[in-house]
């Protein structure tokens, strides 16, 4: 690897318990980017995303953020927990959750209130800010959690399957929202899913994990461009034919790889 | 008795629970103006409240219960702060469990009244003695149930904290304080009655101060009535301490968002 990338997995690997989870891994991410890692359960996928966030150490290799490697969760990463009823504060109001943040970042009271505005804004969730946690939908709660994150200002998002416990509607629209999101704010996302159609409809790029890692079974097993233009659309963007056919491509691995 | 039937009936379900009470009172009444006159160790109920009402007007009964209930709470304030803070880097550290297990195991079970005679030496009559003794009886149940409480706080929410990038005392009173606020005030109403039986049990046994030696002086001085003014003082002073703090602990758990 030549010149120091925005994030790279240099031979990241990681094992559990003595036995092999994710063989060494290379990657790297551009800034802007938004990365997909698909794989089925246990490939490690959400291990190594928690890797590149600091939460956790790599068995070998390590993950260079900006040429440093992390050794420690930084403000200028955000992490949307898949479980927002848990990440979330229950006795804080949607606005007090968000405030976290600032406080965390030291921003002044005086000009919280402004900043806590405007992410509620994006999330759409200005009406509900002095609601409580328990007082939200699912899909108001992920809202809310997102909004902490935005809040932070982060130049990462990572997502660990963000949308994975929310009915088929709120996760369509949710998807669009992040993808609105992301392009507004410029944000280069790392996002863990077990839907192939998420991982294709919101990437730049999907890489997709095999568990069982081995000797000639890289962990690490396919990585596709997706070239589909964007702003990406629910209907049209699910029939265009590279959809289709990246979809095909990734099906089929997924199939074979859980022989 | 037919009016009582008549009466709504919901005024009859609250009333319900005031049968026993008024019946026991009734007959204990009776009792003491028949077969139980001029006995040395009871009196009638209505013998007491009058004597109450004598200890009300002469401001005994305000002092007496001012000093117990200031004892009380200032030991219970200085072993809840100990205890709490104490419980919670226990809680936080392994480490700091480790190290201090044994010696938690083995001054806990000491009883607390146990600790008067050496209090008294120490502190002398007074104050400082009662309340040492309350502040180390409340030290431990708030100690180990703010350490459970710690042990037990959402790990999701501290590892929030730590890619949000908070201080260590923001975790500490943003993240762990607020999250153990609820096993917090189970621990506070445990210390609460702790304080006051070790408070009056001190007064009765040495302190020469509060409601516990009042009633003590009043059994010395062979007067039933008073001594069983005190006991009915001290029973509705404690009930109404734990209905305050009751209703203390529900308004708090309104405020932090708990469902109604």
């Amino acid at each position: 690897m030549s010149a120091a990338g925005f994030l790279d997995f240099d031979r990241v690997a990681i094992h559990l318990g003595g036995r092999e989870i994710l063989s060494p891994t290379s990657f790297s991410v551009t800034r802007g980017e938004f990365v997909c890692i698909v794989g089925p359960s246990g490939c490690g996928k959400t291990t190594l995303l928690r890797a590149a966030t600091g939460l956790l150490a790599a068995s070998g290799g390590e993950v260079r953020r900006n040429g440093k490697a992390v050794t420690q969760p930084s403000r200028e990463v955000a992490f949307v927990f898949q479980d927002y009823g848990r990440a979330l504060l229950p006795w804080r109001s949607v606005k007090g959750n968000v405030s976290l943040a600032l406080e965390a970042a030291g921003v002044p009271p005086d000009q919280r209130d402004a900043r806590i505005a405007d992410v509620l804004g994006k999330v759409g969730l200005s009406r509900h800010a002095d609601k409580f946690p328990a007082q939200l939908s699912g899909g108001m709660q992920q809202r809310a959690q997102i909004a902490r994150c935005l809040a932070q200002k982060p130049e990462l998002l990572m997502m660990d399957e963000p949308f994975g416990a929310l009915d088929a509607l709120t996760r369509q629209s949710l998807q669009d929202e992040v993808a609105r999101l992301v392009r507004d704010e410029g944000l280069t996302v790392l996002f863990v899913t077990h839907d192939l159609e998420e991982a294709i409809y919101l990437g730049d790029r999907v890489i997709a994990l095999q568990a069982n890692p081995g000797p000639g079974r890289p962990s690490l097993a396919r990585m596709i461009d997706v070239k589909i233009e964007r702003p990406r659309d629910q209907l049209s963007t699910k029939e265009h034919p590279e959809f289709l056919k990246l979809r095909r491509e990734l099906f089929a691995f997924i199939e074979q790889s859980h022989d | 008795m037919t009016e009582l039937l008549h009466m709504p009936r919901r005024l009859r379900e609250k009333l319900r629970p005031a049968w026993f009470p008024l019946a026991a009172i009734g007959s204990f009444e009776w009792y003491a103006r028949t077969a139980g006159q001029g006995s040395d160790a009871l009196a009638p109920p209505t013998a007491a409240v009058s004597a109450l009402w004598r200890a009300l007007l002469d401001g005994s009964l305000l002092e007496a219960t001012a000093f117990t209930l200031g004892t009380a709470a200032l030991g219970l304030l200085v072993g809840t702060l100990l205890g709490v803070s104490l419980g919670i880097a226990l809680g936080l550290s392994r480490r700091a469990a480790q190290m201090g297990f044994f010696s938690i195991e083995v001054l806990r079970p000491v009883p607390s009244v146990a600790l008067i005679p050496l209090a008294m030496l120490v502190f002398g009559f007074g104050v400082r003695m009662e309340f040492s003794i309350v502040a180390f009886a409340s030290f431990w149940p708030m100690l180990i149930l703010t350490q459970a409480a710690v042990q037990q706080v959402e790990p999701r929410l501290l590892e929030v904290s730590r890619v949000l990038g908070l201080s260590p005392a923001q975790r500490a009173f943003k993240i762990i304080l607020p999250a153990i606020v609820p096993r917090l005030f189970v621990a506070l109403r445990l210390g609460v009655a702790v304080a006051l039986v070790v408070a009056v049990t001190v007064e009765i046994a040495a302190n020469p101060h509060g409601m516990g030696y009042a009633m003590m002086i009043a059994q010395q001085s062979l007067d039933p009535a008073l001594m069983l003014a005190w006991l009915i003082w001290i029973g509705v002073v404690g009930y109404l301490i734990n209905a305050a703090a009751l209703r203390l602990q529900q308004w708090v758990a309104r405020r932090m968002g708990a469902p109604a």
